[in-house]
């Protein structure tokens, strides 16, 4: 089969797609972009500086082991999961069955991905060795690291490439992955209530770290060679899905509409899924079934959020309103994690139809299953807070559970909250003009949190726990979400959308 | 309910934009008896079914289903099915469990409804394990009509029944609908198959007989 060479294909469909574009669109796009960089960077540069480099090290050697696995576990499952090779929606509908050189095709795509592997490695590597590494190190050693977290940046790439077009070792490596997140999150909230001797003393002088780097290069660039090699044999599927990811996250960005991404990624998920039917008992209500055996189904995401309930920890030495507001958000998630029917109710109600329920029996039926996953997790997230001694006493287990109800209502409202509204009208404001479509869906959901203020200010506060609060707060919670039940529902609707 | 046609449409007027889509439409489907609405393409047939299942509000004419008005209430989605619109699956749920879901909400014993027996009428037997987006199109209106026919209703309001259905399966879901009327429901169905809609013991009509004449 003749080849046909791509560089001129490519030049044309550049040409013509730039001469249906105004003269200079992207050199005005690129002054925006640059505008933009330098105004974000202009107003937090404090902050910047904070978090790569501040004035003196502030973390022990285990925070700083933990943040590596934390930054690169997260890296390398970003990059698994975005391809890393894809090709934009066009390319792969029209250049893809093309007879081109398939290594030139996906050579782009390559060279993209290592660039931002390498930059997100090197600014973590910097990260991390600003906040660890004593000061006396000199430039060259900074240096030295910072291109071994680059380095390692890369390497992950190439793992991850393999992974791509490789077989089912790819989700083992993810699960390894996974793992490694997870310890360096443990590590992390261990580091925090460990009193560990801040910084690293003894450090590998240039002479020995040196060779170490230069020998981590070779071997890079060595299997970077093969990879690119191998690029050809990226079976094509794993491309095209790839190429749905980044159209999708293209849609998600463009139309301000994370839901498209999150979705894809469920029906993913559930795609790949063998499922055995079970029996519904028939002892609970019907969609209390439902929304359990979904929850049970997905054991990974209740042993994350088991994980989880140690993150507050983290922030047990900033101030009292932000770990309240954390332990809130956390119910939030810990509802969110079994709200997927409530959503498919919301977003298409042909099948509640079917089931001939009113959206309250339905709604107070959805409510049970977030209302118990978001009770239980804030009561074990304030008793491992409480046995660290970031919390005065008081019955801090029983506060978490009366969050149950404020958890369900607000993961529920969330749920049901449904597309971003872009007709909404635009707020001009001196800083420019302001869409309020993504900013009130933004806060559907969140904004039910407020019903479990007393537990906040409780939080915020620093002092001793009553059970006037929690009782307090139970009574809140429990007429809260009832209120919202009986305002937002009827008994003679099927329609969840409000 | 008995006293009351199962369907009752007068003077309709459904218009998209300046086009008028429907015209001056009347209608009368009796308890226990079968209708298929035929026509070409664009000349209504959705529309008129949309609108007696409440899920589009006509600009002119009167609607009754078992003397009510269609809509929104359980009480309607108690007595009526409709496949006009497609569903969203749920997320993480099989095939046979959806059956489960719909025959638990109605009250009724997934196993005396007979849920494994319909999913084999219909083709689904060795599909009982798999998520409905994995299934073909084909399988997936299968499985619509299988859940449609397993629940208790008093009135069928099927579009297009046959499509994506092949000869067999037309055959047996024709004389499913065979059943359900004969057994007392009441059915409106659209077709472009007239010899499915004859099969399915239905009365043809087409949308023209139903219209006023234009003006």
């Amino acid at each position: 089969m003749t080849v046909v060479p791509l560089a001129p294909v490519r030049r044309w469909i550049s040409r013509t797609q730039s001469s249906h574009r105004e003269r200079g669109a992207t050199l005005s796009s690129l002054y925006v972009a640059a505008l933009t960089v330098a105004i974000i960077g202009g107003i937090l540069h404090r902050q910047l500086a904070e978090v790569f480099w501040p004035p003196a090290p502030d973390s022990s050697g285990l925070a700083g082991a933990s943040l590596v696995a934390v930054c690169f576990g997260v890296l390398y499952l970003a990059l698994r999961r975005f391809g890393p090779l894809a090709l934009s929606r066009p390319a792969a509908s029209w250049l893809l069955p093309a007879p081109v050189s398939r290594r030139r095709l996906l050579l782009p795509s390559l060279r993209l991905a290592a660039i931002a592997a390498a930059v997100i490695g090197a600014l973590a590597a910097l990260a991390i060795v600003g906040h660890v590494v004593p000061r006396v190190l000199a430039g060259a050693e900074t240096a030295l690291l910072t291109t071994a977290g680059a380095l390692l940046g890369l390497a992950l790439l190439l793992i991850a490439t393999a992974a791509q077009a490789g077989g089912r070792w790819g989700d083992v490596v993810d699960t390894l992955a996974g793992l490694f997140l997870a310890a360096g999150l443990a590590g992390l909230v261990a580091s925090t209530t460990l009193d560990e001797p801040v910084g690293v003393r003894g450090w590998p002088p240039v002479g020995t770290l040196a060779p170490i780097v230069g020998g981590g290069a070779v071997v890079v660039v060595v299997v970077l060679a093969l990879v690119v090699r191998g690029l050809a044999a990226t079976p094509s599927d794993r491309i095209l899905e790839a190429s749905r990811t980044a159209g999708t996250l293209f849609d998600a960005a463009f139309g301000i509409e994370p839901s498209f991404l999150t979705d894809m990624i469920e029906r993913r998920y559930w795609a790949r899924r063998k499922l055995r039917s079970t029996g519904l008992p028939s002892r609970l209500p019907v969609l209390v079934t439902q929304d359990l055996l979904l929850t049970v189904r997905r054991r990974r995401r209740l042993l994350w959020l088991a994980l989880g309930t140690t993150l507050p920890v983290l922030l047990g030495s900033a101030p009292g309103w932000l770990l309240g507001a954390a332990v809130l958000l956390g119910c939030l998630t810990a509802g969110m994690t079994a709200t997927g029917n409530v959503r498919t109710d919301a977003g298409n109600p042909v099948l509640l139809r079917l089931l001939s329920l009113s959206s309250r029996q339905a709604v107070l039926q959805r409510l049970w299953v977030p209302g118990v996953l978001a009770g239980l997790w804030a009561a074990v997230a304030l008793t491992a807070l409480d046995l660290l001694g970031d919390l005065p006493s008081g019955p801090w287990w029983a506060l978490g559970l009366t969050l149950g109800p404020v958890g369900a209502a607000a993961a529920v409202h969330r749920a049901r909250a449904g597309f971003v509204r872009n007709e909404l009208l635009p707020l001009d404001t001196p800083m420019g003009t302001l869409s309020t479509g993504p900013l009130v869906n933004a806060v559907m959901g969140p904004d039910l949190l407020l019903l479990g203020l007393p537990a906040w200010i409780a939080i915020g506060q620093g002092d001793d726990l009553s059970w006037t609060t929690v009782l307090l707060q139970g009574v809140i919670g429990v007429g809260g979400a009832r209120v919202y039940l009986s305002g937002t529902t009827s008994d003679d609707r099927t329609e969840l959308s409000h | 309910m008995v006293d009351h046609p199962a369907v009752e449409v007068d003077d309709l007027y459904v218009g998209y934009g300046s086009t008028p889509v429907l015209v001056g439409v009347s209608l009368t489907v009796a308890p226990g008896e079968g209708v298929c609405v035929t026509g070409e393409n664009g000349i209504g047939k959705s529309t008129l079914l949309r609108c007696v299942s409440g899920l589009q509000q006509p600009d002119q004419g009167t609607i009754r289903v078992f003397g009510g008005d269609p809509g929104a209430t359980p009480e309607f989605w108690r007595a009526v099915v409709t496949t006009v619109e497609p569903p969203t699956w749920y997320p993480g749920l099989t095939a046979r469990e959806h059956a489960e879901l719909v025959c638990r909400a109605h009250g009724q014993d997934p196993e005396e409804a007979g849920v494994d027996e319909a999913l084999e009428r219909f083709g689904l037997g060795g599909h009982t394990d798999a998520i409905p987006p994995s299934l073909s199109s084909g399988q997936k209106q299968r499985l619509v009509l299988a859940l449609a026919l397993l629940r208790p209703s008093a009135l069928l309001i099927l579009d297009e029944p046959e499509q994506r259905l092949d000869r067999e399966g037309r055959a047996d879901v024709a004389s499913l609908l065979t059943d359900y009327v004969a057994g007392g429901g009441s059915l409106l169905m659209a077709s472009h198959d007239d010899s499915f809609a004859a099969a399915s013991g239905a009365a043809i009509t087409t949308m023209e007989s139903l219209s006023a004449d234009l003006p």
